[in-house]
């Protein structure tokens, strides 16, 4: 008896002493933003029993993994409003994932949007276009979400400039929305300003300040990319080289200004 | 030196909440000399096992000490001097009968050269050269007795602990672990043996001790224990029937009493040996 | 018998002190044993069934099919990790004890801390190359992969490409290869391990008292499940100091979680590694003195 009360005495002892160095690990995974949703009732019900078992097992990505291979396929059967549902489920899994934020955001604005559009259900096309807009929105809401939980790679903001620049900047009477051009330029730019940022997402950024109408800014930024050390940036110099000369000319920038003067014929 | 000494050894069993405990061993005073063979008899229950087992340290006595060469059992020091063969001993059945010795060697802090030597002379003492690389699955009874005998002998230890060594060996293996306790004897040796097969104790053992119910309650030298002082036994040769009742008369001449008078019998287990002997073809079950 | 003579090598017979030798003996001789367990064979072939058919997501985009990958495999890792980790050693101290062979061990001069932590020992290096084994599988489906997206890559974009799409075709690349060969996927590896390691500490445990084998493996079980609800539990009962502290025996496996996070490409940075093996290894290394201050009590 005594040896079994000294057992239980060193373990409780143990789990105590430990408990400043559980509470700085877990303050590190909260710091961290380590972990996804708490698990819910809510959430259990969306999930199942079965994978609720399997996420408090800690298979979280798993479970996300499964589910968004189930949105997959409601996707492929054109179940929108399941796939829709899934993904939902999977971004509050794992609200740190870039790929299902990503993924999700293009199904809604591309796939998702389209069929709305396409619906044979519509009884107008007015009504088959708002139904689309309204998929936009819901990817613009959705990926901005992404950007808050996400707030430290290029992905979410190159992707939300993307959305602006292919879908939202059709949403308007007159199309293209300009404020949509130009908030596309916005989201390029903080994409561009990541360091792991691909170069074609330096390149988005002066594209969509000419679409948004600022060719000045458009010229400058052009310029600026130019002028980056050829020998170490990966740049299609020949894409700007274009740009700019085309903007020189559109700007009718003075030929002793310019990067690539004209040579008198 | 006493090989084995306890004082008041006694060992209670918890048997739960309302049932009490179980008095296995009652303030047992045991003394093995060094260098004899000492036979532990006793009913199931007596209390055997449970010397054995707190000479070995494998339970704590609730009261008492005991020592094994002035080393109270209680330390791992102990045990160098020990080596023990439990009751139907089991290994494990994927190692072969030399790497099951090398094993229990390496236990002992052997190893190396020596070690293998040791294994090779123990194969050889206990008959079993032929079997070193058969896995231990594919032993019989006989030759796992072999084998744990060969493992209690791996660290030459002064004492051995043996419990029912016998127990289901075939007449043949019982004789050859009998001559292998003598002939150890004879190096000096000190052996426990603790069986319930009486006739093959009385053959090997010095002294014995009786358990009952936890209590020693007979010691003794086995010759002086079993023969009967009063009475004499005279073994004769082709005496005529006539010569017979002369000679019962001179034994009431004398005063004395005949008691009987009958042909001297073989035991069954000396007519089996000398059978299997005269079969031309051998004894072969070993390996 | 023969008649040989027996002459016994000459033996130091000096105070019998701790020896690491003879721990490594028993542990050598239990993985040798442990290995041969039918269990345990199939649940490491289960998990390397699994992991090799975690490749099978043809449909997805590249990003899609490393996580799901990554995600299965580590999975795997996990549940089967701790499996073999309760199963293992749920039988070590039993086994040994319903065979009788630890009457012939503990007869020579071994130490009860010997004997056990060479079991221990013996049943953690069986869990190491369980998940080596896995790892190593693991490691070819992730190279396998590699291989297979970089050739989809180069037949989509074709030869003799201009520069522009040369320089798509390298970043490309470079993303797959960088998804594929993650470094960090060894601190997943080295979190699931200490996960392991603790899990078996507590099996080992509870088999110190109990001689029943299905006890051995549910009541691990079931502080494992306890271990992994302890994060929800400690939310709940934030405001009661006397179920907190009696929270506080069962360890929070939850804290062991990161593999989720490194394949999101979150950062997990070593500190944070270190931190959670230290309080694996402190448990753990409690757990195995409270398994021996039972087991050297204990009457076989």
């Amino acid at each position: 008896m005594g040896t079994k009360l000294l057992v239980v005495i060193v373990l409780f002892g143990m789990g105590l002493a430990l408990l400043p160095m559980e509470n700085s690990i877990r303050a590190e995974r909260l710091r961290l933003k380590y972990g996804g949703a708490r698990v819910t009732f809510q959430l259990r019900e969306a999930i199942g029993q079965n994978l609720a078992i399997a996420l408090l097992a800690g298979l979280r990505g798993v479970v996300a993994d499964f589910l968004w291979i189930q949105s997959h396929g409601f996707w492929e059967k054109r179940e929108w409003l399941r796939q829709y549902r899934d993904m939902e489920v999977v971004v509050t899994l794992q609200p740190q994932s870039i790929l299902f934020w990503d993924v999700g955001s293009w199904h809604m604005a591309w796939n998702i949007g389209y069929a709305a559009l396409t619906d044979p259900h519509n009884r107008t096309r007015a009504e088959g276009i708002k139904r689309e807009r309204e998929w936009h929105e819901k990817a613009r809401e959705f990926l901005a979400r992404g950007i808050e939980n996400v707030p430290n790679h290029y992905d979410l903001y190159f992707y939300m400039g993307w959305l602006y620049y292919e879908k939202l900047s059709q949403d308007c009477d007159v199309p293209p929305c300009q404020a949509a051009l130009c908030r596309a330029a916005e989201y390029f730019r903080k994409a561009a300003s990541f360091p792991d940022a691909p170069q074609y997402v330096a390149r988005m950024y002066p594209r969509s300040l000419e679409k948004c109408g600022d060719l000045v800014a458009a010229y400058r930024e052009w310029k600026r990319l130019w002028f980056q050390d050829h020998t170490k940036v990966e740049q299609l110099w020949s894409v700007i080289e274009r740009e700019i000369k085309d903007l020189e000319n559109r700007l009718n920038i003075p030929n002793d200004q310019r990067v690539f003067p004209v040579k008198p014929s | 030196m006493d090989a084995i000494r306890t004082e008041r050894l006694t060992k209670k069993y918890n048997l739960g909440w309302r049932k009490g405990r179980l008095l296995a061993l009652d303030k047992l005073d045991l003394r093995v000399r060094e260098g004899e063979v000492y036979g532990l008899l006793g009913p199931n229950g007596s209390g055997k096992s449970t010397t054995l087992k707190l000479i070995l340290d494998l339970i704590a006595p609730t009261e008492g000490r005991a020592w094994v060469f002035d080393v109270p059992c209680s330390k791992v020091t102990s045990r160098l001097h020990i080596g023990f063969l439990p009751e139907n001993p089991y290994f494990y059945r994927y190692l072969t009968g030399a790497e099951t010795l090398e094993f229990y060697g390496k236990l002992c802090g052997m190893g190396g050269a020596p070690l293998k030597r040791r294994v090779e002379e123990l194969l050889e003492m206990v008959g079993l050269t032929g079997a070193r690389h058969r896995r231990l699955a594919g032993y019989s009874k006989g030759m796992l007795q072999r084998v744990g005998l060969a493992q209690a002998l791996i660290h030459d230890p002064k004492l051995l602990l043996l419990d029912e060594p016998t127990a289901g060996v075939d007449p043949i293996g019982s004789k050859d672990i009998r001559d292998l306790i003598l002939r150890l004897k004879g190096m000096g040796k000190t052996v426990l043996l603790s069986s319930h097969l009486l006739a093959q104790v009385q053959n090997v053992c010095d002294r014995i001790g009786v358990l009952n119910l936890g209590q020693l309650i007979l010691e003794g030298d086995v010759q002086a224990l079993i023969s009967d002082q009063r009475r004499l036994s005279i073994t004769v040769q082709d005496l005529p029937e006539a010569a017979r009742t002369r000679v019962e008369e001179a034994v009431r001449a004398a005063g004395a009493s005949v008691v009987s008078m009958e042909h001297p019998q073989t035991t069954l287990e000396s007519l089996f040996l000398d059978a299997l002997k005269k079969d031309q073809r051998g004894m072969g079950h070993h390996d | 018998m023969t008649e040989t003579a027996v002459v016994a090598p000459a033996m130091s017979r000096e105070r019998v002190g701790f020896s690491l030798n003879r721990v490594g003996i028993i542990a050598m001789n239990t993985l040798t044993e442990a290995v041969r367990q039918k269990v345990f064979n199939f649940f490491l072939i289960i998990g390397l069934v699994f992991i090799g058919s975690a490749s099978f997501f043809a449909q997805f985009t590249f990003g899609e099919q490393m996580k799901f990958i990554k995600d299965t495999c580590l999975g795997v890792i996990s549940v089967i990790s701790t499996l073999i980790a309760i199963v293992g050693t749920a039988q070590l101290l039993p086994n040994e004890v319903e065979n009788r062979t630890i009457y012939t061990i503990l007869a020579k001069p071994v130490r009860r801390f010997e004997f056990l932590l060479g079991k221990f020992l013996g049943s953690l290096f069986l869990l190491d190359a369980s998940i080596l084994a896995m790892c190593l599988l693991f490691g070819a489906v992730l190279f396998i992969k590699e291989q297979g997206m970089i050739r989809e890559l180069h037949q989509a974009y074709g030869v003799n490409l201009p520069a522009a799409e040369a320089t798509d075709l390298n970043q490309q690349i470079q993303q797959v290869t960088k998804a594929a060969l993650d470094v960090d996927l060894v601190k997943a590896v080295v979190a699931e391990t200490m996960k392991a390691t603790l899990v078996a500490a507590i099996t080992l445990l509870i088999s110190t008292f109990s001689t029943s084998l299905v006890f051995n493996v549910i009541v691990p079980f079931m502080i494992f499940v306890a271990g992994m609800l302890r994060g929800a539990a400690a939310e709940v009962w934030a405001g009661h100091k006397l179920l907190m502290a009696l929270l506080a025996v069962v360890p929070d496996f939850g804290l062991f979680s990161i593999a989720d996070e490194i394949n999101l490409g979150n950062v997990v940075p070593w500190a944070h590694i270190a931190e959670i093996v230290v309080y694996g290894l402190v448990r753990t290394f409690i757990i195995v003195v409270a398994a021996h201050l039972i087991f050297s009590r204990r009457e076989i």
